[in-house]
């Protein structure tokens, strides 16, 4: 009996330490790099000689040709993320609501044509949004890649709020209407409160959405003011002798927000993620 | 506490016509109960009272006033929903006084009102649960606290009772017309279950497609039901009925000679003839049955018997000596035998 | 048995009917606007900007037009594939009901949940063929000269189907983990008495059950791998001599060169893929929909 379960214990973990190598190897490869000196970087060890923090200082006090905005990248790329999911959440809220609960007319055609906009690949609709981008004269604005995020954060949400708010009885309205409830009052003192998991996943989802962008991000915005920190971390690779270990403690300063933002808010999100794009 | 009249509702769903035409009157302070099969459209009458479903065509008054183009909230209505719709993100305290904190009253205002609902309604100890905490009556009856807090003119209940088990729908029966008769409020009550209907309504509406059968009083509905539908729809266990022939004396029906008082119908014509279980009685001479089953029930005895290739249903006072398999002789009482023309389901 | 209560479909709301009908308006109107300005008009001037047929002619003589899309039809048919087995095995996996397991998937999440400059650029450094770790290792261990693994095109391609699979495999392991506990167990425990082995109990009870999500989710996949940016440029930019490209990054490369028209012609010329299974996946979803609603 014990043998049969230690057998089938052996093959978990048969199956268990290559999965953990094959998801670690790469993050850990980030982590040595970073606290390596430049010598022992290149020098392919899997522990540096004399580990060390002075890469951080170096990024924390721009001391090098490529960090000198550092800080105003990272607060853009903040500033951006946050401003990116508080619209989603505006916009998304809103449009769900009015699609879900008001019955607005037409709100199928809207959920339409959300849905072909999120299956659409975002690579094909960079090279359009561009153009349009210089045409509306938001180039080199962070409200470009605000405004291009929103839209591509959207469709998702909505989705995810309509199914979430289409669990909702529909007794809750009509009480609520009998009760004498305004569409605004139904708004604010039933369907948010009643939401609030699904609008803590979409302001997540956004957010790190945003701050994770890369393509977008390098299209729209080329000013050593307005870009991000992701296409800061993209600069580095123009020269051949670029400070690879200082530009991966770089990148692990800016890979570690989303990743713990993530956890924090996992149970939220895991939940809308599995009944979002596909139902099985 | 005002009167309701519908006139003429008719509405269809689509292609679907769901009333047609129906007329009703409901006194001001009568507890009137809308009762009938699922699809007969009992909810969809109730719903256009509360504004929500359109009226096809036809008038509602509350009080006198036309409310066809009246909102919800400005009928002056409380609903109790089936499901009881409670808001599962307030307390109960929350949930009773919400349509009067959306109309922004007085803290204290509220506060009294929600006070005196749950005194009447026992539940004062649970003003700070959250209807997750409660079980299903408990629920019900914040579900009625919250219609009651609204002080209004005429209370609307869709088949509140059908998610509680059967003791407790027995018991909540009494709370709600004990209810009524304190607060006299003018109560339209959707049921599909006819002993709810026969033990709390003034007068009752047996509905079936989307027609009213019979308005009348509960006992009116079961001594002199007008056609079949309502005969076999309310009484239980229902009515028992035989195709037969109507002759001068009796009936022929299932190779025998069942009795019939008076001349109601034209010989060799096809009647249906009723007999409620309760009021058939096992004596020396009539007609010869088999018995099938026995239940026994303690002050009652249910009798399954077989008459031809027909089974029929006997409700006896106390306990029976018969057993299954023996004969039986049944006598059905002369003066509750009902007959129905065969074509029509009309009384005779 | 409790009466079947009917459900009554949601109203929209009558009289008043201005009131509840415009909020609808006001509160949909913000998400239509972001639609018409940044979908709807870029899309179709996009579409105006890839009229001209020389767009297409120039594009179809351009050796790396070509390469590029060979790239993405292999990209599309092996990372998809092998992700999608790998997944379904996985899934598998991460369903057992242990505490490690369940702590294993936490961590499984991570190269999904991590943005991709970081994870890419650390993959790209390890496989630098002079100074990478793995070529490092590669020549400590085994006395091995590792490969060139990001300049020769073939072994770049596969290295980037291989980052591919990487990030994707967290996302679709954990959807089809949750086809896989939507299955009741009572099958699984019905097939035992029964007799049936591992395999067969995946055959007749597992694989019936998820079939349906398996696809559509490989088809979705299908859609999004297609417009894998990051992973081909951030590992290799499309090189070495842009024999790397895929289509999403052959757009970029041609923005860069300034020749937006062979940039919109790019993604024309995936439309009639892309286009009919982005109209079956909304089917899909608007159909889901009638039957729960």
């Amino acid at each position: 009996m014990t043998n049969r379960r230690l057998l089938s214990e052996a093959k978990l973990w048969l199956v268990a330490i290559p999965v953990l190598l094959w998801t670690l190897i790469p993050i850990y490869h980030i982590f040595l790099f970073s606290i390596s000196t430049k010598d022992s970087a290149f020098s392919g060890r899997l522990w540096p000689d004399h580990p060390t923090l002075r890469n951080f200082g170096t990024v924390f006090r721009q001391e090098h040709f490529y960090l000198h905005h550092f800080w105003s990248q990272i607060w853009n790329s903040l500033w951006i993320a946050v401003a990116t999911g508080a619209i989603t959440l505006a916009v998304a809220t809103g449009a769900a609501f009015a699609i879900s609960r008001l019955k607005v007319k037409g709100g199928r055609t809207v959920m339409n044509a959300a849905l072909f906009t999120y299956f659409i690949p975002a690579a094909f609709l960079a090279v359009p949004m561009y153009k349009a981008m210089g045409t509306y004269g938001l180039l080199n604005n962070r409200w470009s890649l605000v405004l291009a995020m929103v839209t591509l954060a959207s469709p998702y949400a909505i989705w995810v709020l309509k199914q979430a708010s289409d669990k909702l009885p529909w007794e809750l309205d009509e009480a609520a209407r009998i009760d004498g409830a305004t569409p605004m009052q139904l708004f604010r003192l039933v369907y948010l409160p009643l939401m609030v998991p699904s609008l803590v996943a979409i302001f997540t989802y956004a957010l790190l959405l945003a701050w994770n962008e890369y393509l977008y991000a390098f299209l729209l915005l080329s000013h050593e003011n307005t870009i991000p920190l992701a296409v800061g971390l993209g600069h580095f690779l123009a020269s051949d002798d670029s400070p690879w270990e200082i530009l991966m403690a770089t990148a692990l300063i800016y890979g570690l927000p989303p990743v713990a933002i993530y956890y924090a808010f996992r149970g939220y999100m895991v939940g809308g993620l599995t009944s979002g794009a596909v139902k099985s | 506490m005002a009167s309701v009249s519908f006139s003429r509702i008719e509405k269809s769903f689509g292609a679907t016509k769901v009333l047609h035409g129906i007329s009703l009157d409901i006194a001001d302070g009568e507890f009137m109960v809308l009762v009938g099969p699922s699809g007969c459209g009992k909810s969809t009458l109730l719903r256009m009272l509360a504004g929500l479903e359109d009226i096809g065509s036809g008038e509602i008054a509350i009080d006198g006033r036309v409310v066809n183009e009246v909102d919800s909230k400005d009928r002056d209505i409380a609903m109790v929903f089936q499901s009881y719709a409670l808001y599962p993100h307030l307390t109960v305290a929350d949930n009773m006084g919400f349509s009067l904190r959306l109309r922004s009253e007085r803290k204290d205002l509220i506060q009294s009102r929600v006070a005196n609902a749950a005194k009447i309604l026992n539940l004062g100890s649970y003003l700070h649960r959250y209807p997750r905490e409660l079980s299903g009556g408990q629920r019900q009856r914040v579900a009625m606290g919250r219609a009651i807090v609204r002080d209004p003119k005429v209370f609307l209940f869709d088949e509140p009772l059908s998610n509680l088990d059967a003791k407790l729908r027995v018991a909540m029966r009494a709370e709600i017309k004990a209810l009524h008769q304190r607060l006299k409020t003018t109560t339209v009550y959707v049921t599909h279950d006819q002993v709810e209907a026969m033990t709390m309504a003034d007068r009752i509406a047996v509905m079936n497609e989307g027609r009213i059968e019979q308005l009348g009083e509960p006992l009116e509905l079961y001594d002199r039901p007008a056609n079949l539908f309502v005969a076999q729809f309310i009484g239980s266990p229902a009515m028992n009925v035989l195709e037969g022939v109507y002759r001068n004396n009796f009936i022929e029906a299932l190779g025998a000679r069942w009795p019939v008082s008076g001349s109601r119908a034209a010989d060799g014509q096809r009647v249906k003839y009723g007999i409620r279980p309760e009021h058939i009685d096992l004596a020396g001479a009539g007609i010869a049955a088999e018995v099938v089953v026995v239940e026994p029930m303690g002050a009652e005895t249910e009798l399954l018997v077989k008459v031809a290739d027909q089974t029929l249903t006997l409700l006896t006072h106390g306990r029976s000596s018969i057993g299954p398999g023996e004969r039986a002789i049944l006598a059905p009482r002369l003066e509750h035998v009902h007959l129905f023309d065969a074509a029509t389901g009309a009384r005779l | 048995m409790a009466a079947i209560a009917i459900p009554h479909p949601p109203v929209a709301p009558r009289r008043g009917l201005s009131t509840w009908q415009t909020w609808g308006i006001i509160l949909l109107a913000p998400y239509v606007l972001v639609f018409l300005v940044f979908v709807l008009y870029p899309v179709t001037y996009g579409l105006w900007l890839a009229r001209h047929p020389e767009s297409y002619h120039t594009l179809f003589e351009d050796p790396v037009f070509f390469t590029s899309v060979v790239n993405t039809i292999f990209f599309l048919l092996v990372a998809v594939n092998v992700k999608f087995l790998l997944a379904l095995y996985l899934s598998g996996f991460f369903v057992h009901d242990r505490r490690w397991i369940r702590w294993l998937s936490v961590i499984f999440i991570i190269p999904w949940a991590a943005p991709a400059i970081p994870t890419i650029f650390s993959i790209r450094f390890m496989l630098n063929p002079e100074w990478g770790v793995i070529n490092s290792l590669l020549f400590r261990w085994f006395q091995i000269d590792g490969p060139n693994w990001l300049t020769n095109p073939q072994l770049a391609m596969a290295m980037a189907m291989l980052v591919h699979i990487w990030k994707a495999l967290p996302f679709w392991t954990l959807i089809l983990m949750a086809g896989r506990l939507a299955i009741p167990k009572e099958l699984y425990e019905a097939a035992s008495v029964d007799g049936a082995t591992g395999w067969q109990k995946f055959k007749y009870v597992t694989w019936p059950s998820m079939r349906t999500l398996y696809i559509t989710s490989t088809l979705l996949s299908l859609i999004w791998t297609l417009g894998d940016f990051n992973s081909v440029y951030l590992l290799t930019g499309g090189q070495p001599a842009d024999k790397t490209h895929v289509l999403a990054t052959l757009g970029i490369r041609y923005i860069r060169l300034d020749q937006l028209d062979h940039a919109m012609a790019t993604i024309v010329v995936a439309l009639p893929f892309v286009l009919p299974l982005v109209y079956f996946m909304m089917k899909r979803l608007s159909g889901d929909e009638q039957k729960t609603s």
